[in-house]
């Protein structure tokens, strides 16, 4: 069979190609269930974190943004919802914790961010999440003021205030006008 | 022994890092700490060993003018098997290298590998080659994040070795520690190596 060169071109990179895609799918296929397991335990973590009387949750709503924290008892224990907005190099997300009876958050946890390691990456340390817990939603957030920076990253100080100031409103809308009831 | 001396050379004599120059992208990006380095080391390794071998099976099948597209074709399936590996198994790395993973596609080190060696040789002699450079690249970018770890966090493999007095110098995770550090180490290993051939190099 003599096939020229064109044809032969075509031919090989289609095959290629095809080759390529059918192997990429069966790993999609095999990995696909354990990343989807992840992608679950980090949301559960994040929102056990943020509710620490919570031991479950239900999603409020279906964009997965807004969780219902239960307790044993099925009790509403608090709500826990994803804050997420501009920080020095990329978007920061987090998880916030929140009781909406006394107007106060219960916990914050970082789930992705790309600030500068060392510095404004020590958003994810504890003593900067702790403060946070228990803090009244009606604070003003401004950083240095009733936020603690961190040194050396009061950009990234100020966009986790920020954030939390401008996304409390829109969830607490979100939270009475929606499933919340 | 050929076979053997195919595999060695990538360790020293023909470093990808340190004699080549080559892949200094991931070299500099993402040696920030030791785990990372190692695990940028061993992604990359997987992929060119995986499509050496690949490459040099099918090298007489493949038309000489559309060869680069079918070796990036093989190179990039491999390493969206490598990133959907680790996003699956080792998610906290996957994480943290990133967006790097899938810039392995353009590693010239690869690419490199394939168009140099592996389309030119057997099987077994594109593995061997493989297996000595992914290994020599390895432990260059391990060796890197090792030495910016120490010195920008005080820690190795996230374990204290520095005493409580020592501040971190936070620089060596900064990008300029980068540079600091691959300039220094290159002096060093320019100065005791005897032979000094300057290789063709690119980014």
């Amino acid at each position: 069979m003599n096939i020229n060169g064109s044809a032969r071109m075509v031919i090989v990179l289609a095959i290629v190609a095809i080759l390529s895609g059918l192997v990429l799918a069966l790993t999609f296929q095999w990995t696909k269930p354990r990343m989807d397991q992840v992608a679950e335990e980090r949301l559960k973590s994040a929102i056990l974190e943020v509710l620490s009387k919570a031991t479950k949750y239900e999603e409020i709503g279906n964009d997965g943004t807004l969780f219902n924290g239960l307790d044993e008892d099925n009790n509403k224990v608090g709500i826990a919802f994803v804050a997420q907005g501009g920080g020095f190099q990329g978007t920061i997300t987090m998880m916030i914790g929140m009781d909406v009876q006394s107007r106060q958050l219960t916990g914050m946890a970082v789930l992705s961010h790309l600030e500068t390691p060392g510095l404004g990456a020590r958003i994810e340390e504890d003593w900067f999440k702790g403060q946070f817990n228990a803090k009244s939603i009606d604070d003003p957030f401004i950083a240095r003021q009733d936020v603690d920076a961190i040194t050396g990253a009061t950009i990234s100080s100020n966009a986790v205030s920020n954030i939390l100031k401008n996304t409390i409103p829109n969830v607490l809308e979100k939270y009475e006008s929606g499933g919340g009831k | 022994m050929r076979t053997w001396k195919e595999f060695i050379k990538g360790l020293w004599e023909e470093n990808a890092v340190f004699r080549q120059l080559m892949g200094m992208c991931p070299t500099l990006a993402v040696t920030n700490a030791a785990i990372n380095g190692l695990a940028m080391g061993l992604a990359t390794f997987f992929v060119l060993v995986c499509s050496s071998i690949i490459v040099s099976l099918i090298k007489k099948l493949i038309p000489d003018k559309v060869r680069i597209p079918c070796y990036i074709i093989i190179i990039a399936t491999f390493v969206t098997i490598a990133d959907l590996f680790l996003a699956a198994f080792f998610p906290d790395i996957q994480k943290v290298l990133g967006l790097f993973i899938p810039l392995i596609v353009v590693n010239c080190v690869i690419l490199g590998r394939a168009e140099a060696f592996a389309s030119k040789n057997t099987v077994g002699l594109a593995a061997m080659d493989a297996l000595g450079m992914g290994l020599g690249f390895t432990w260059a970018l391990t060796l890197l994040g090792i030495i910016r770890e120490v010195l920008g966090m005080g820690t190795v493999f996230s374990i204290q070795v520095m005493g409580a007095s020592f501040t971190p110098w936070i620089i060596f995770i900064l990008p300029p520690g980068a540079f600091l550090t691959l300039g220094v180490l290159l002096g060093i290993i320019n100065t005791f190596s005897k032979k000094k051939n300057t290789q063709a190099s690119c980014h």
